[in-house]
């Protein structure tokens, strides 16, 4: 149980160095926020996923420890990409323009 | 941490300066909750790191974003730099005099902290230690911390809230407030996740003022973030669309109804026969002993508190997301 | 104040008690906001930042070595014998701390207002217009 909690958490620590190069170094504003909305929902959530692994093997009454968590994950998996989503709409309302394949 | 707060002084862009702000209070908060002080990091999470990022991008939001650098005066910051580093200096020689890091002897941790941290339970059968101290041994501060938080609602009131009447007579309104450049309440999308967001929300806001004796929690983060939820409802949807159904008279009636709550209580206990704010007193009308009677002093308290709170935090976003005249906002 | 017979000492004091140096550098970075910058709102980010820093020294100064948080578990709580003093992190000075937090946030509050309404008056944020404004 320790090892999948050991494994799921590193692995959402890989998604989240992606995240971090895919914000670094994509050219455009859309392209960016892309990158950032869904590797870092995605890397919370298999990070909290394993931290329910980890809760479930201490203490007692721990399935309500874990009922907690994935309540958090499922608050984050609404809201962090609807965030997402608002940023862009007013991304693409003040008017930054698309990269093109062309353009500088 | 020092990084992020040097960052967030530098840089031109106001609306960066407060995400970056945003940002270093969330680091504070992590360290605080790594050195054990999680009631405090919650606060801090709730508090600066959301509602104070609001209100600063709120204010922002009715101004120019930008910042127009002038040049010279860095003769004067330096200046001022050095000035800053003396004084810093004086501070750090008493150095040596300090208590080192997580020493239990030291006269913080060892003259009147076992005595709370023994007893606590036995007076007021709260297991969590920073709720009862708060709100029972030291009940006066907490009192005076909530009218605190009152009268700061009030003053931003005065300060800004203009009657619209004497608006239309302002032959500079165009100047000052430039139209929004996005308006949320057309996205469909976020409309409808911040409908389903808000009532857990605020079930999860109820939920940490009940379980405040028992897990970090209590009034202050409770109010903080049921106020939230409100201000998320002003921000994804209209501003008037809160202000239909939050009128300002009832915001300001819940506002001081808090504080009148927390004030009757002690009042309630002089009433009984004890002393002001001591709810032991008040086990004849309250179920259970006199220590169950504290617990539930508490509780009420903590209530007053929370509500409070919550409107005033609402009603300072009000005001300064629409420069007072409460009939455009963010 | 330093002493060079002392100085390898000093160093060692200053490793020891970092926390303090931290400390004292984040409310010197806060106290150089309010007084050298121009903008008004960043003199606020100054002041929220201060504020921070005073939290920081208060929690530090009450954290213990391996301390649990205070907060006692169910065990404990039925025999209230079994608590031991320095297994806990020192409650009183996190209380007080929940106090400052909320007191700044409602400062913060007053002063972003005052701020807002200054640009009412002088429509910029800018120090030195604003004094300019003032003595035309």
């Amino acid at each position: 149980m320790e090892i999948l909690a050991y494994t799921l958490i590193s692995t959402g620590l890989i998604f989240f160095l992606g995240t971090t190069i895919g914000l670094l170094r994509f050219p455009d504003f859309y392209s960016r926020m892309h990158a950032a909305g869904k590797g870092d929902t995605l890397s919370t959530v298999v990070i909290l996923l394993g931290c329910i692994c980890i809760v479930s093997t201490q203490g007692d009454m721990s399935w309500l420890l874990g009922l907690k968590i994935l309540l958090i994950i499922n608050f984050i998996f609404i809201g962090s990409p609807t965030a997402t989503h608002a940023m862009m709409d007013a991304g693409n309302k003040a008017g930054a323009e698309p990269w093109r394949k062309d353009s500088k | 941490m020092v990084l992020f707060a040097l960052i967030s002084l530098s840089i031109q862009n106001l609306m960066g300066a407060a995400i970056v702000f945003g940002a270093y209070s969330f680091m504070m908060c992590l360290i605080w909750a790594g050195m054990g002080a999680v009631d405090v990091a919650f606060t801090e999470a709730a508090v600066g790191a959301g509602v104070s990022t609001v209100f600063i991008v709120s204010t922002i939001y009715n101004t120019s974003a930008t910042m127009r650098s002038r040049p010279g005066g860095m003769a004067f910051k330096f200046f001022i730099g050095v000035v800053v580093t003396l004084a810093g200096a004086f501070l750090l020689s008493a150095l040596t005099d300090f208590p080192d890091w997580g020493d239990p002897n030291s006269p913080v941790n060892a003259t009147v902290v076992p005595y709370y941290i023994e007893n606590s339970i036995d007076d007021t059968h709260v297991p969590n230690l920073v709720t009862s101290v708060l709100a029972d041994y030291r009940g006066f501060d907490t009192l005076l911390e909530t009218t605190v938080v009152f009268i700061a609602c009030i003053a931003i009131y005065s300060i800004l809230r203009i009657e619209t009447a004497k608006s239309k007579t302002d032959e500079t309104e165009e100047g000052i407030t430039s139209p929004p450049s996005y308006d949320p309440s057309d996205s469909l999308i976020v409309r409808q996740a911040s409908r389903f967001m808000i009532p857990f929300m605020q079930l999860f806001a109820l939920y940490v003022i009940a379980h405040g004796h028992y897990s970090p929690g209590g009034g202050f983060q409770g109010g903080v973030i049921l106020g939230a939820s409100l201000i998320l409802l002003a921000i994804s949807f209209d501003l008037k669309f809160l202000l239909r159904h939050w009128r300002e008279k009832s915001l300001m009636l819940l506002v001081a109804s808090g504080v009148f709550l927390y004030a009757a209580v002690g009042l309630a206990c002089v009433f009984m026969g004890g002393n002001y704010l001591e709810y032991g007193i008040l086990d004849s009308i309250l179920p259970g002993d006199q220590a169950m009677a504290r617990s539930h002093g508490i509780l009420l308290v903590e209530i007053g508190v929370g509500i409070t709170v919550m409107f005033s935090m609402v009603a300072i976003h009000i005001n300064l997301a629409s420069n007072g005249r409460f009939d455009r906002g963010l | 104040m330093v002493d060079s017979t002392a100085g390898s000492d000093t160093m060692e004091n200053l490793i020891a008690n970092f926390n303090y140096v931290i400390v004292v550098i984040l409310m010197m970075i806060g106290l150089w906001a309010m007084l050298a910058q121009k903008n008004l709102i960043k003199k606020c980010i100054g002041m929220a930042i201060f504020q921070t820093g005073i939290i920081l020294f208060f929690i530090s100064i009450g954290a213990k070595n391996e301390a649990k948080v205070p907060i006692l578990s169910k065990f404990v709580v039925e025999n209230s014998s079994a608590i031991i003093v320095n297994d806990y992190a020192n409650p009183l000075t996190q209380i007080l701390m929940l106090t400052a937090i909320v007191v700044g946030v409602a400062t913060l509050g007053v002063g972003l207002a005052l701020a807002q309404k200054v640009y009412q008056q002088h429509s910029t944020f800018h120090e030195d217009e604003i004094l300019e404004n003032q003595r035309k």
